[in-house]
């Protein structure tokens, strides 16, 4: 379970989220969707322990991200924006590497390790440098690294950015999986049709701002528009003044 | 094993597999050596011309001047005569490079020698080119100037008149510098090579750990396991520390073996590079190892991107070795402050045990003390820098 209770936070004069709250439930897909700039990636950084909100705060099974980092840290994965992965090293070595600094090792990690490629459809570049991976190739990787703890909670910022038609099936296929394992799945999105296919919660979120929370009946009601598409963009006001 | 071993192990790993910096960085510890004990064998075998082996030199018209020639003889002169039927312009035959000084000495000497007119002798040789011609140039112009000085005096005599009446002053120059200080001020450049090598061995890793992973993306994730800073900061600073070590080791390694070859005795200078004074050396740059390391990764922490990383760094791997500079021009002698400074006071130190001069243990403790105690406080700024938000960008 995720709480987030009037986060708010500026980089110098520019306020990125202001009294940001929401919650995610377990063995719930809950969506953070919003134009870009909204401020989903600094919601999801505060959560993930990499940026100090201003004011409010960020619980994960009531544990306050700040207070307890690296108790939060160690039951949360995280697939930052842009995750990259080290170029040098294995596929299957990327993720062995953030496996021990949970403090994996041994037996249970490779065993671990094995599942995942097997889960991710890894089998055929497990063993091979990074570098020259394909996007989707690396998002794989960069999950399967984000999740080789078993985290509870898992925090994905824009996770299909950049992914063909078949690796974002596969994308979905393992976001669903890990629902199903009775995780709390937190994701970003700017792309409405990807949330209605997977998500069964929607935050939208625009210009640092929460402007609704609900499940997907509940935002095509308030919008009053069956088309989601049409219900997100006036709810996020991308009808008026902005483009 | 703890989050700093396995942030060491993955860093050295990772900067292992990259053939094409390690090259670089490595390169510069194994051709130093053999650079400067190249570069020092030919300075030395060439300009400290060995007065007493005979020279050698061509002379185009030895008939002219038969009795000039028995006193070059005399003086121990190989002298290669050209035979004037076949010889062409003996410019040409310099530069063609069949022989490599000619004093030609001109038809009509004897005649101009009896009627006591000016004589022009000419020497040609080539600078351009490699080799000893140059100085063999000054050394059978001196000898053709004292033996017509020789003649000088003799005409004077003849005529009653005392030589001394044109020789007004004489000038006599004492090179006071002794060999060992020779040798110091060619051996300082052995703690540049050194010093510079040992950060030239952190020099991409310290890139690659920082700027560079925050560029490819994987500073986030890494920072988002449960991991403290420190640890991390720790291990990266460490793995760079690693390659500048082992960079020293090389480097130093190569100078062991290379430096007996350096013809030393022939500026009569006996020095023995022995294994404990290498170890000393060694034991000495420790301390310096980490702080480049954590230099350098300060550094490139604070740069932007990968390009601007590297551009800062290329400055600062020349900024130890200014003092080293400073001290060879300005000749400053040893005080303890000096021994409070990183790189000036190992490359003081470094020249001590290099010439076998007495080792001032308390001042290598200082050096060491002073050096650690920075490279620290180095440490605990990168861990700072690592704990701000501004770390990612």
């Amino acid at each position: 379970m995720i709480v987030v209770k009037g986060l708010s936070k500026s980089f110098g004069k520019v306020t990125a989220i202001d009294a940001v709250s929401f919650s995610a439930s377990d063995t719930r897909v809950t969506a953070l969707l919003g134009p870009n700039g909204a401020g989903k990636s600094t919601t999801l950084r505060i959560l993930a322990g990499v940026l100090r909100a201003g004011s409010g705060t960020a619980e994960i099974d009531g544990h306050e991200v700040h207070a307890e980092p690296d108790r939060v840290r160690a039951s949360i994965g995280v697939l930052p924006h842009a995750s990259g992965v080290y170029a040098r090293l294995t596929a299957r070595e990327n993720v062995r590497y953030f496996g021990r600094l949970h403090g994996l090792s041994g037996e249970s990690l490779e065993s671990r390790i094995e599942a995942l490629i097997d889960q991710f459809d890894m089998r055929t570049f497990a063993d091979r440098r990074t570098k020259g991976f394909s996007q989707g190739q690396r998002v794989k990787v960069a999950l399967a690294r984000a999740l080789v703890h078993n985290p509870r909670h898992v925090i994905l910022d824009e996770p299909t950015n950049g992914l063909d038609v078949m690796a974002t099936r596969a994308l979905r296929e393992i976001i669903l999986g890990l629902r199903y394992a009775g995780c709390c799945v937190l994701f970003s999105s700017h792309i409405m049709q990807e949330v209605s296919n997977l998500c069964d919660d929607v935050i939208i979120i625009a210009g640092g701002r929460v402007r609704f929370t609900g499940d997907l009946a509940q935002l095509s009601d308030s919008a009053g528009h069956d088309d989601l598409e049409e219900a997100f963009v006036r709810i996020a006001g991308l009808d008026g003044a902005q483009t | 094993m703890s989050a700093f071993s396995i942030v060491l192990a993955k860093e050295c790993i990772d900067n292992l597999r990259d053939r094409r910096t390690l090259m670089s960085s490595l390169s510069l510890a194994l051709l130093g050596p053999l650079f400067f004990v190249g570069a020092m064998s030919l300075v030395l075998s060439e300009a400290i011309d060995d007065q007493d082996d005979a020279i050698r030199f061509s002379v185009l018209g030895t008939d002219h001047a038969p009795e000039l020639i028995r006193y070059l003889e005399s003086q121990n002169s190989e002298i290669g005569r050209i035979d004037p039927a076949h010889a062409s312009d003996p410019r040409v035959l310099v530069r063609s490079g069949e022989h490599d000084l000619i004093v030609v000495i001109p038809e009509n000497h004897g005649e101009r020698l009896r009627s006591g007119q000016l004589s022009t002798f000419t020497i040609i040789y080539d600078s351009s080119e490699l080799g000893s011609a140059p100085q063999r140039a000054r050394r059978v112009e001196r000898m053709l100037e004292t033996w017509g000085r020789t003649v000088g005096v003799l005409r004077l005599q003849l005529r009653g008149i005392d030589p001394l009446l044109v020789q007004p002053l004489m000038v006599d120059s004492v090179d006071v510098a002794s060999t060992s200080e020779q040798a110091l001020k060619l051996l300082g450049m052995v703690p540049y090579f050194v010093l510079l090598g040992a950060f030239m061995g952190g020099f991409y890793l310290a890139i690659d750990t920082t700027a560079g992973e925050r560029e490819q993306g994987s500073l986030e994730p890494l920072l988002s396991q449960p991991v403290s800073r420190a640890a991390l900061v720790l291990g990266k600073i460490a793995a760079t520390c690693t390659f500048t070590a082992m960079s020293l080791l090389l480097m130093l390694a190569g100078f062991y073996l290379g430096l007996p070859f350096v013809p030393l005795d022939r500026i009569g200078l006996e020095l023995d590079f022995t294994l404990p004074n290498f170890a000393g050396i060694f034991l000495l740059m420790l301390p310096l190892t980490w702080f480049a390391a954590a230099l350098l990764t300060v550094a490139a922490t604070l740069a932007k991107t990968y390009k601007e990383a590297q551009t800062y760094l290329s400055f600062l791997i020349m900024v130890p070795t200014l003092p080293i500079v400073f001290t060879q021009l300005l000749g400053v002698e040893a005080t303890i402050w000096m021994m409070l400074i990183p790189s000036l006071s190992q490359s003081i130190l470094m020249t001590a045990f290099l010439t076998n001069d007495h080792i001032a243990w308390m001042d290598v403790l200082i050096s060491m003390l002073s050096t650690g105690f920075l490279a620290v406080l180095l440490t605990m700024l990168a861990v700072n820098l690592y704990s701000r938000e501004r770390v990612l960008g």
